[in-house]
């Protein structure tokens, strides 16, 4: 089974955004920026995060 | 949806999220997205099984497993099916598994999603919402 972080986090990631985007969104558009917004966040922000802690926590 | 259901009747449908997940929507007409919900819902369950996840009883030791154990009940059938067959248990090897925080999370968020799905299927039986 998955053993990579990384992977989990983008997985985990792309469930949510799709799950907000169908819930909230009926046009094309709008869901597409909300995946991609939903997405973006989760993704690059833990990372950002991650790497924060990282270097706070020397 | 024509004709907006009275109060007791949208709560007695958005229930029915509790059996499977999407029911309600399908039930309410909505059925590519009842298909399309019950996919993710299940997906996120599985793949927190999969990876190591507990499904947490009401009566744990811990508080925040009790907390974690609310929110999976959330899930309706599939916590109470996957208890009853042993997934997900709490042992001491699985809590010491480097996967087993993301797997709860899988698991928690299965069960937030589907109490979303309920309140969703609220909203579009008394007609609230599309």
């Amino acid at each position: 089974m998955i053993r990579d972080h990384f992977l989990t986090l983008v997985l985990y990631s792309v469930l949510v955004a799709l799950f907000f985007a169908f819930l909230n969104h009926r046009d094309r558009k709008g869901f597409l920026k909300s995946v991609g917004k939903t997405l973006g966040w989760m993704v690059l922000g833990s990372v950002a995060l991650g790497f924060l802690m990282l270097w706070t926590g020397r | 949806m024509s004709k907006p259901f009275p109060s007791w009747k949208a709560c007695a449908v958005s229930l029915l999220t509790l059996l499977v997940p999407g029911l309600s929507h399908f039930f309410l007409g909505k059925r590519a997205r009842a298909g399309v919900f019950f996919a993710i819902v299940c997906a996120t369950f599985l793949l927190g099984i999969a990876l190591h996840g507990a499904l947490f009883p009401l009566d744990s030791p811990n508080w925040l497993f009790r907390l974690a154990a609310v929110a999976q009940i959330g899930l309706g059938v599939p916590y109470f099916l996957g208890r009853a067959i042993g997934w997900g248990p709490l042992g001491l090897l699985d809590m010491a598994d480097v996967m087993f925080g993301y797997g709860n999370t899988f698991l928690v968020t299965a069960g937030l999603m589907n109490m979303l799905l309920m309140m969703d299927a609220f909203d579009i039986a008394v007609g609230r919402k599309e």
